[in-house]
């Protein structure tokens, strides 16, 4: 009764721990934002030099990505599919596992997403649409499921198995693409396949224009990745795991499981990244798009500190910066490239600090045997 | 932590200050483009740079071409990006341009959505087939089968050894397929029994014309089989071959799409001449066509041939260049047939 209005004091409580954790929060996210804003420096006298203004490239750029309605969506579409690989490189990164393949589990999901989505005809949006996606999502995650289960059967080390399996990828649906499955269209000479049905097409959200759904989906993934991680069983083993496997098969955990299904996990993850940008964008698989948008998983994980929640406004960020580039180039006659300057610039500040930690890790891991993140041929 | 703080206000300080520095002077006003009389010109790259040594910068200088000969104004974007394309031509259409030039058969279906969207614009799709004529949309293809018919034939009668080869880009592209079928063709009509060794770059879009290390070990494993004519089309991959070539003494390279004496200077010791599509006239011609009102729509054939032979002049016979001209005729009026049909 000493308190004469509660509800004041309950804010005064909440704004107090916010308080308290604004030094955890500012040490979580210095990091990548000291990065961005040097990038930006480094970005505006390189600009500079080469006799631009970089205040009215960065206007330019800023204009093209949140200028208007269509700005904003181009934005959005772009940090989409860049959500869904950060996703699937970090929730990997988690259990101690360097996903390189998502550029691999990303075009397979676009790829069969598109068969489910030109094959399959006659049945309304509202199956069709999950039916492709739940299609692709399942191509990613078997073909995650390789290199997880190379990792445990044999130790062959993902890092090197991924990136073959990219080329293996790369060149079935390209084949695909080229051959059994190319558009028939008459007169037609490209290397695609047939448009998907309308059905397929992931809808647009009544009202918001500026908002495509693939977005909202990509979020909503984010919010079951972090709760998978960090309110489950499952997160639970797979965070031990990538800490120290020892330990976690000490305690009796299933250390081989956890890996396969994380990749398995990992690769669902950019399997539906592959299946929305073919249901939202590219209305097919094309050879030519998707490039590169898995490895961009792995610069967005990093500068997302591999958070679940941290890889959408890194997504957001890239998403920009790309959605904004043609504008800026046309305003302000920059060239384009800039941007990939600037993104890498971010890159390397971010990488180089999480590689100085991840040494001082190692350092003090050191001599308890193996450990899943300790790089390459040390697998016992 | 206090220090993190402090340093991170100085950088936005700093940066203000420098971009605030660079501001101040606009560039000088630009005419409006939907007014009568500025007859505006922008070009959409495909993925990849304006100034490439190839396809992109021929389009480009045609364009550039209409502004010193017909005044134009004109502006280009590149793209970075497949899923930008009908966003990047959508920036010329918001200024009013008058005609709008889109670069690659990748963005043939862009360009016909945006040319239906916008009947008072004209487009022009290089390698563009077009397969319901559009009125407001020209297609300029070439009949790279001929030009590569014509390599063909030179490649054979340059050689000595009796087996050439090419170096390719993916068979993913039409026109590259379309290259290396009518190099075989022309080679076959000369000689019936030459070793063709054509080998297609493994890899995908993203790389097969990139990729100058592997057109260079190519070219070295083809010449190590014997071949002493080396036909290199496919982007930087090809240019990687002309240069390993130009390093073997007594063998010859043949260049693709430009005249690539000019663009890859590197390939001088061995490159007689090159398979070219004109795409630097083809596209002035329809630009100064769509401004005097007498745009075609449909497809739209622009020239091929070869090259200069430049230096390796006199090394060509005359009987040599009367074969390649009665060839180039024979092409012209139909009476020879590449055997090629996509």
């Amino acid at each position: 009764m000493a308190d004469p209005n509660p509800s004041d004091s309950r804010i005064l409580r909440i704004w107090d721990s916010f308080k308290s954790r604004i030094p955890e929060i500012w040490s979580s996210i210095s990091v990548p934002v000291v990065a961005v804003i040097i990038s930006l420096l480094i970005g505006a006298i390189i600009l500079l030099i080469s006799g631009s203004n970089p205040l009215r490239a960065y206007g330019a750029l800023l204009e093209g990505a949140l200028g208007d309605a269509g700005g904003i969506r181009r934005t959005l579409e772009k940090a989409t599919p860049l959500i869904f690989s950060g996703l699937a490189v970090a929730f990997a990164f988690k259990a101690g596992l360097f996903n390189i393949g998502a550029q691999g589990q990303l075009i397979f999901g676009a790829l069969v997403a598109s068969i489910v989505g030109f094959g399959i005809s006659g049945i309304p949006a509202i199956i069709h649409v999950p039916l492709a996606l739940i299609a692709g999502a399942t191509a990613g995650a078997l073909y995650g499921a390789i290199p997880g289960a190379l990792r445990t059967f044999t130790g062959a080390h993902e890092v090197i198995t991924t990136i073959m399996l990219n080329y293996i990828a790369l060149n079935i649906t390209d084949y695909l693409a080229n051959g059994p499955l190319k558009d028939p269209t008459p007169g037609n000479i490209v290397a695609r396949t047939p448009k998907i049905f309308d059905s397929a097409v992931i809808p647009d959200l009544p009202f918001i224009e500026w908002l495509p759904l693939g977005f909202v989906v990509a979020c909503l993934m984010a919010s079951i990745t972090w709760w998978l991680l960090w309110r489950t069983t499952l997160g639970y083993e797979i965070r031990t795991v990538g800490q120290n496997p020892n330990a976690a098969r000490y305690a009796g955990m299933r250390v081989a499981q956890t890996v396969i299904l994380t990749m398995v996990i990992s690769g669902l993850l950019a399997g539906l990244g592959g299946a929305v940008e073919t249901q939202g964008i590219v209305y097919r698989f094309q050879p030519g798009f998707n490039v590169n948008l898995g490895f961009d998983g792995i610069t967005i994980a990093l500068l997302g500190k591999t958070s679940p929640f941290g890889v959408i406004p890194a997504a957001l960020l890239v998403g920009a910066m790309r959605a904004g580039a043609s504008q800026m180039q046309f305003r302000a006659d920059v060239a384009t490239e800039i941007i990939d300057v600037i993104q890498a610039i971010i890159l390397f500040l971010v990488a180089a600090d999480m590689i100085i930690r991840w040494i001082i890790r190692q350092r003090a891991a050191a001599g308890d045997g193996i450990s899943l993140s300790s790089g390459w041929g040390s697998n016992s | 932590m206090k220090k993190l703080f402090f340093s991170t206000a100085v950088m936005v300080l700093a940066m203000i200050f420098i971009v605030a520095c660079g501001g101040g002077e606009e560039s000088a006003a630009e005419g409006d483009c939907s007014s009568e009389e500025v007859f505006c010109v922008g070009l959409v790259t495909d993925v990849g740079q304006i100034d490439d040594k190839s396809f992109n910068q021929s389009a480009w200088e045609g364009v550039q071409a209409a502004e010193a000969e017909l005044g134009a104004q004109i502006d280009f974007v590149e793209t970075k990006d497949a899923t930008d394309y009908l966003a990047n031509i959508d920036l010329f259409v918001e200024q009013n341009y008058d005609v709008i030039v889109t670069v690659g058969f990748a963005l043939g279906e862009a360009t016909a959505e945006a040319a239906a969207a916008n009947p008072d614009i004209k487009f022009i799709g290089v390698d563009q087939f077009q397969v319901e004529p559009v009125g407001n949309l020209a297609g300029l293809i070439f009949n790279e089968d001929k030009a590569g018919y014509l390599a063909g034939a030179l490649a054979a009668m340059l050689s000595d050894s009796g087996t050439i080869a090419a170096v390719l880009g993916t068979d993913l592209v039409p026109p590259v397929v379309a290259f290396k079928e009518g190099y075989e063709a022309g080679a076959l009509s000369i000689n019936p029994d030459i070793n063709l060794i054509s080998t297609y770059h493994p890899g995908g879009l993203d790389v097969a014309f990139t990729d100058p290390e592997w057109g260079a070990s190519t070219a070295a494993q083809a010449m190590d089989q014997g071949a002493d004519v080396i036909f290199g089309a496919g982007g930087i991959t090809g240019n990687g071959a002309l240069i390993e070539v130009a390093g073997s003494e007594g063998t010859f390279c043949i260049g693709v799409d430009t005249d690539q004496w000019e663009t890859v200077p590197e390939a001088q010791p061995c490159l007689v001449s090159s398979a070219m599509k004109l795409i630097t006239p083809g596209v002035l011609g329809l630009v100064t066509q769509a401004q005097e009102g007498s745009f075609p729509s449909g497809n739209f054939f622009g020239e091929v041939g070869l090259a200069d032979f430049h230096e390796f002049d006199d090394q060509v016979s005359q009987d040599i260049k009367d074969t390649l001209s009665d060839i180039e005729t024979g092409l012209g009026d139909g009476s020879i047939s590449t055997g090629y049909s996509p």
